[in-house]
């Protein structure tokens, strides 16, 4: 079936059955490999896009259900002028080791900021926790995040050379 | 100023921002089938019927393959394994664990090839079955593979000294069995694998860990010439030893062949996941010998590892596991056992701090179990008792480089172990603990590695070992840099790709910044020698004048010439050498002699809360340092120390596969959970302690931090409540039952702990 899809700025018609997930029209008929499979339950977050600048699982939606809608993922963050500031604080901060986690994160960040552009520690903990990182990157991450809020880096743990 | 030391980012740190970091997940080859296989649902049965015709029949599907067919095949071996081929493509007469496959099929499109699953028609005759490693090599068990009496699949020995003369010299003797279940990697990238037969070979890219080990075992399934398979991995999204060594690639690979010529994919989903490798389970038993001040006399560790069904690499490791079950301490005397039993399990395999993890859980909370038997500080026993430099270990050998004390030293200082502790607060109890390890690293080994500098005056390096997020290739890039005096920048890493990078065993283990990094670094070095001899025949200069600095060759007067012009000027496009790294070291029959050219190092120190009416516990303070010789890359050491940690809180607190008549009942990311922001511990401090001499020996850290995980804890809980565990993971419900129990047993007038 054809589906009429609007995702990062411009309208794509996406070839996919009905029962394909958004995460699997993204990935098999757009090649967006931004947003990933890690667990297929909306549990892991690593598929995690904007729909309407909200972040949701991409892999608990049916394409369907997309339509009409305004789709958001880590491909169409970057501008002419550069990367988005949220791909740039995670540069800036180390905040991944193996990345697949990655996009899923920034997408999640973006969201929050886009709500709250001042989040609490807690608060930002709260957002990200329905987002994975199984190498273990979590403290640079709050410090991206931190960052985009406008606020410094934890201090950084000490480390001896 | 060297490279080596600096903060380099990750070479491909773009890309992993943007979202098009290459993962093998992503490729799509033209003319691609989709792979779907259909896997045992019983833990042992024997295979009655199996009619696949149906399924052929079906919309899309161009191939399927069952066992029988393949193990009939003229010129195809269709059991595999890293040294004991004794684990069938797909299986043929029977199976041995949940999950086994047993028929592949490739359609055009995956729900093709899903549907075509459905069609096909098995008739098992369900066996008994073995669970747990105890259970399996009980008297009468069933067997899991004939002629394997006592489903004993390895056996090894350590002996040194006379343990029970040794015993009888002691004030105190404590013994005591540890437990450690089944978990998952959980690799947020799942396994792929993609394979197409070709111009008479094979090429198969896939997210392994081991890619000369897959075209090993790939050239002696199929009968080719090793150079006629070609193996190519990309960044993967995760490894912590589930990738390696042999993991979908032979049933990729004779799928390809059934397909005979278009190229197959397999992509495994989450539940597969969880029957295609696991953490070993394991029961370690201890029995240790004192003297009343506290200095260790004799030990006996008997370790039961629940390799599987199949033996997989567990004959490495179970081996590497028995020493690094023993602790880092002095003893008089030890005898050791490690058993590698079968059972009707998926096969387990390497999984972060392989086997140290579960060694390290036993002794380490045993540790403290002694303190408090002996009524010594857990701190000042250790000290007591650690090994130090040139001290002889129970393999006999000098242990070199030993920074144990110094490790947890650190550990304990950067907690602050000093600072008052509120023990009691409502209903929250507080408590500390520690933990030292030693770990094995892969001996005998080599690595190789190619250098090559271009005439545009860049470098590349030519590697298997696989980058993974670790850093690996940075690091490698950082190495190369320095003995070429480039930027790191100015270096390219290329690979894995068997057709073109050269040997490496494996990337696990923590060995690659030694190993890979020495063969690099030789590399280099050699070509570094090629461009002062270049540089000598051109300005007619002895070479050993010459120096290099800013990707020139200097002369003593000052002038200079670029790696570019050089090479220009000699008409040649690059300049390429070979580098070699190896160690050394074996042990006999009773583990006597070099259990480890290195042995790894780490130690943590952590503060917990306990909550007695949940039995919640929650780590709010953790301090891990590891030994790294010279650091590479600070930030990455970071990242790895922090990263060990954060992994290792699973497996402490709640990570378990639970089994239930040999099926997993949480196979899935809801039911089994791993540690998410809200676990991380509010204060998370690491330190990579190195040697103060220049040049010092650059050691892996891949994995230090984590084995001291499960056994800091537990020993904090222990400090905080006076409960014991025993098994791991350290629920809220275990620890509340623990502390109902607990009051009980006062209550009744029972001991208290």
């Amino acid at each position: 079936m054809a589906f009429s899809l609007h995702v990062n700025g411009a309208e794509r018609v996406v070839d996919a059955p009905a029962h394909w997930t958004l995460l699997r029209a993204l990935r098999e008929a757009l090649g967006l490999m931004g947003p990933r499979e890690a667990c297929g339950i909306g549990m892991c977050g690593s598929c995690t896009v904007l729909l309407d600048g909200r972040a949701v699982s991409s892999c608990l939606l049916l394409t369907p259900q997309a339509v009409g809608r305004r789709i958001l993922t880590v491909e169409g963050l970057a501008g002419p002028a550069g990367l988005h500031p949220a791909q740039q604080a995670f540069l800036d901060h180390n905040a991944f080791q193996c990345s697949f986690c990655t996009p899923g994160f920034i997408m999640a960040s973006v969201a929050l900021l886009g709500e709250n552009p001042h989040p609490t520690d807690d608060e930002i903990r709260e957002h990200l926790a329905g987002n994975w990182c199984r190498c273990g990157a979590y403290p640079e991450i709050l410090n991206a995040v931190r960052a985009l809020a406008g606020r410094g880096a934890a201090t950084d743990p000490p480390h001896a050379r | 100023m060297s490279v080596i030391g600096q903060a380099t980012p990750l070479l491909d740190a773009r890309r992993r921002v943007d979202g098009s970091l290459p993962f093998v997940l992503n490729l799509r080859l033209p003319g691609m089938l989709h792979a779907k296989v259909l896997r045992s649902p019983y833990p042992h049965a024997r295979i009655m019927r199996l009619d696949p015709s149906a399924a052929a029949q079906m919309p899309g599907v161009v191939a399927v393959l069952t066992g029988r067919e393949l193990a009939e095949a003229p010129g195809i071996s269709h059991l595999y394994g890293l040294r004991q081929k004794d684990q069938p493509v797909l299986a043929v007469d029977k199976v041995r664990f949940v999950g086994e496959p047993v028929v592949a099929v490739a359609a055009e499109t995956a729900d093709q090839a899903e549907a075509a699953l459905a069609a096909i028609e098995v008739e098992y005759d369900p066996l008994p079955a073995v669970d747990g490693e105890l259970e399996a090599c009980a008297p009468g068990a069933p067997l899991v593979h004939d002629g394997v009496a006592g489903n004993m699949g390895t056996h090894y020995k350590l002996r040194h000294g006379d343990v029970e003369a040794a015993f009888a010299r002691c004030d105190v003797v404590l013994e005591e069995t540890y437990t450690s279940p089944a978990a998952q990697h959980v690799t947020l990238e799942p396994h792929v694998t993609l394979a197409q037969f070709e111009a008479g070979g094979l090429t198969v890219h896939s997210t392994s860990q081991a890619p000369y080990a897959v075209r090993s075992a790939l050239a002696g399934i199929f009968g080719l010439a090793p150079e006629r398979v070609s193996v190519k991995v990309g960044p993967l999204g995760g490894g912590y030893g589930g990738k390696g060594h042999l993991r979908l690639e032979p049933l990729v690979a004779a799928l390809a062949w059934k397909t005979g010529g278009r190229p197959v994919r397999l992509e495994a989903t989450r539940a597969e996941e969880f029957v295609i490798v696991t953490k070993h389970p394991a029961t370690v038993r201890l029995k240790t010998g004192a003297r009343r001040d506290g200095t260790l006399v004799a030990r006996e560790v008997d370790v039961w590892w629940n390799i599987g069904a199949y033996m997989d690499a567990s004959h490495m490791l179970t081996r590497g596991g028995l020493l690094r079950a023993v602790g880092p301490y002095r003893f008089e005397a030890v005898r050791g056992d490690s058993y590698g039993v079968y059972t009707n399990r998926p096969p387990a395999a390497a999984f972060r701090g392989a086997m140290a993890s579960q060694g390290a859980w036993a002794y380490e909370s045993h540790m403290d179990s002694l303190a408090h038997r002996l009524g010594l500080d857990p701190l000042a026993l250790r000290h007591k008792n650690l090994l130090r430099l040139d001290d002889r270990w129970v393999t006999g050998e000098a242990m070199h480089d030993a920074h144990y004390a110094e490790l947890l030293d650190e550990a304990v200082r950067l907690l602050d172990w000093q600072r008052p502790l509120v023990r009691a607060e409502g209903a929250l109890r507080r408590g500390r603990g520690m933990a030292v390890m030693l770990k094995s690293a892969q001996t005998p080994s080599r690595s190789e590695a190619r250098v090559a500098v271009h005439d545009d005056g860049r470098a590349t390096v030519f590697t298997s070992a696989v980058e993974m997020g670790q850093g690996a290739h940075t690091i490698l890039a950082q190495i190369a840099a320095d003995s070429l005096a480039l930027p790191a920048d100015a270096v390219q890493v290329v690979g894995p790709d068997t057709s073109v990078t050269p040997f490496e065993p494996v990337t696990s283990g923590s060995r690659t910044t030694h190993m890979m990094g020495g063969a690099v670094q030789r590399a280099a070095q050699a070509v570094g020698q090629e461009l002062k001899a270049l540089g000598g025949r051109r300005f007619e200069v002895e070479p050993s004048a010459l120096k290099l600095a800013d990707g020139q060759v200097c002369m003593p007067d000052g002038q200079s010439a670029s790696y570019a012009s050089l090479l220009q000027w000699a008409g040649q496009p690059s300049l390429e050498r070979l580098g070699e790294h190896k160690v050394e070291g074996q042990m006999d029959d009773n583990s006597q002699g070099i259990g480890s050219a290195h042995w790894h190092q780490g130690a943590g120190a952590c503060e917990v809360e306990v909550d007695v009416e949940t039995g919640r516990l929650r780590v709010t303070r953790y301090a891990g340092t590891s030994w790294a010789g010279r650091v590479v890359n600070p930030v990455r050491a970071r990242a790895q120390n922090q990263g060990n940690i954060i992994y290792g809180l699973g497996p402490t607190l709640f990570e378990a596969m639970v089994f239930d008549g040999g099926q997993v009942t949480n196979a899935n990311l809801s039911d089994y959970l791993i540690p998410s922001l809200l676990d991380i511990p509010p204060e998370l401090l690491t330190a990579c302690l190195e040697s103060s001499e220049p040049d010092a020996e650059m050691h892996g850290i891949g994995e230090m931090t984590l084995p001291c995980v499960a056994p800091a804890v537990a020993n904090a809980l222990f400090d905080a409540t006076g409960i014991r565990l025993y098994d791991l993971p350290l629920t809220a419900e275990r620890i509340w039952r623990a502390l109902r129990e607990q009051a009980a047993q006062a209550g009744a007038g029972g001991k208290e702990a």
